[in-house]
């Protein structure tokens, strides 16, 4: 739809979103507040899909972690922190290692990718309707050898499993008499 | 990809007014956020005067009556009596997740009713995943009512929102489930494609065509969808009576006025969901006989809807005011114990229609 120059020019608004909230999810005391950020910056992740054509891909990351997993995380904390108080507490070589961890990160990051000056300003590769709802629900279902119909059972089982060990634990114990 | 494309043939003349097709996309996007906002900000005076009428009657009682005809300025007073009032956050709050909460909770109405198709043209995102957008973006109401009532530094706020939280995570379940209902019979995640699916008589609406089980469907998301909204009899978010008023006791002024209106806003978007998923959408309700057929297919696609819209307002409304209110954990056996299992069976024999 834009040429090439917007589309940089948001893809550099979204990243920066990105970095500014997950900056804000580590730097901020408040569990909740950090939550929050962290929500911020999964949407931002899901605009970033967008743009790579993944329109289910951006769905599901809304659905499943910002909708999902940070509310429940955001229920938790509600219920068990005090309210108020901010509980986290940084030591100093707890730093240093994640200071070390993450200037490795960006070296090997900068080594790697920076080399394929390409990949800076290349286009979606996939056809705008590569990840469509329709092909990946045809695909994940598919008898056929591309098809991932045995994992994608498999993974229900497993989560089947899950759920009702959740609930075992859950649940509570009658005395036996 | 999720480009207002403007099928209208309004956003044809604009992109042949303005040369340069990135302002003209922008123009056109414009429109659009204008139309959103003038369809859900004008209608929430209407619904709010609407509610009071309704409440009355059921209640043996006239409703506002004194300004203007029939009390119909009543509501013009109301709005501006919201948005004139002083915002303050109480002490001890924290201020940030207090503004921020409002601002979340009118994120979910707005996009939501850009997926609305009101008529063949009049729809501002055809998304082919438009029923998992719905869906996804209902977390966003739940994620504003948890840290609006923890931001209130206040135990009912909290207890509210806690319980709110519980019941909506809950709720969301069976909602989807019958959503999903809906995508399986129709065999398409658009709502054009829902909607266009039960072209042809009052007969091949998704409510009527499958002999028992669209009725079935219909009255679970209705149940459901009572819930998402958070409305009597399955308001224990907010229960008057036990938590004065519950995540929103601490909020006035604008900040309450906003989640007012998103209250109102998703009573519409459900309802349009409603009638988009099962009431025919934007199609009359054709009977096959061609004299009166002619004489319905003279009103506009639009005019349906806002009827059937209408209708299904009015229900919710005559359900908030008949039924009383459960307790937390009757409301809780009813969706895990109850509405869960049945919505399970329902898809299960929604495949079995589709098999035949």
């Amino acid at each position: 739809m834009f040429p090439l120059e917007l589309t940089d020019i948001f893809f550099y608004i979204v990243a920066s979103m990105i970095l500014v909230t997950a900056i804000f999810t580590i730097i901020v005391k408040n569990v909740l507040r950090s939550a929050i950020f962290l929500i911020f910056s999964f949407v931002a992740t899901a605009i970033f899909y967008l743009m790579l054509h993944a329109e289910f891909i951006a769905i599901a990351q809304v659905m499943v972690y910002a909708g999902g997993v940070v509310i429940f995380v955001v229920f938790t904390i509600l219920l068990t922190s005090h309210l108020g108080e901010s509980t986290l507490a940084i030591k100093i070589p707890r730093t240093f290692v994640a200071g070390l961890l993450s200037v490795s990160f960006v070296f090997v990051m900068w080594r790697f990718l920076l080399q394929d000056l390409s990949l800076s300003t290349a286009l979606p590769a996939a056809s705008a309707d590569y990840a469509s709802l329709e092909s990946i629900a045809l695909r994940l279902l598919s008898i056929e050898s591309e098809g991932f119909v045995i994992s994608f059972e498999l993974i229900s089982v497993l989560l089947l499993v899950t759920l009702i060990c959740s609930i075992t634990v859950a649940r509570k114990t009658r005395d036996k008499k | 990809m999720m480009i207002p494309s403007v099928p209208h043939p309004l956003g044809d003349w604009v992109r042949q007014m303005i040369p340069i097709p990135e302002l003209a996309f922008l123009a056109n996007a414009l429109i659009c956020i204008i139309a959103i906002c003038a369809v859900a900000i004008g209608s929430a005076p209407i619904l709010i005067y609407m509610e009071r009428k309704v409440c009355a009657h059921i209640q043996c009682r006239l409703g506002p009556m004194r300004l203007g005809y029939r009390g119909t300025l009543q509501t013009i007073a109301d709005v501006m009596k919201l948005l004139f009032k002083e915002v303050y956050a109480p002490s001890g709050a924290d201020k940030f997740v207090f503004y921020l909460a409002p601002m979340i909770v009118l994120v979910a109405p707005f996009l939501v009713l850009a997926m609305i198709p009101f008529d063949h043209n009049l729809q501002v995102s055809n998304l082919s995943v438009g029923i998992p957008f719905v869906i996804a973006v209902n977390g966003f109401g739940i994620l504003a009512i948890l840290i609006g009532g923890w931001a209130s530094n206040n135990k009912y706020s909290l207890l509210g929102a806690l319980r709110s939280g519980a019941q909506m995570i809950s709720y969301e379940i069976s909602f989807a489930l019958v959503l999903l209902f809906v995508v399986m019979v129709s065999g398409s995640a658009s709502l054009m494609e829902i909607t266009l699916s039960q072209s042809g008589t009052i007969l091949d609406w998704w409510i009527f065509k499958i002999p028992v089980l669209g009725f079935l469907a219909f009255i679970m998301f209705f149940i459901s969808s009572i819930a998402e909204l958070n409305r009597a009899p399955f308001d224990i978010a907010e229960a008057e009576q036990e938590l004065t008023g519950g995540y929103h006791t601490e909020y006035n002024g604008t900040a309450f006025a906003m989640f007012y209106l998103a209250e109102y806003i998703n009573l519409i978007t459900i309802s349009s969901l409603a009638s988009t998923c099962f009431l025919g959408g934007f199609f009359p309700p054709l009977i096959g006989v061609e004299a009166v057929d002619t004489i319905l297919l003279k009103v506009p696609g639009f005019l349906w809807f806002a009827g059937k819209v209408v209708l299904m307002i009015w229900a919710y409304m005559m359900v908030r005011w008949t039924f009383v209110r459960p307790r937390v954990d009757q409301l809780m056996a009813l969706e895990w114990k109850f509405l869960l299992p049945f919505n399970l069976l329902l898809l299960a024999l929604g495949a079995v229609y589709i098999a035949f």
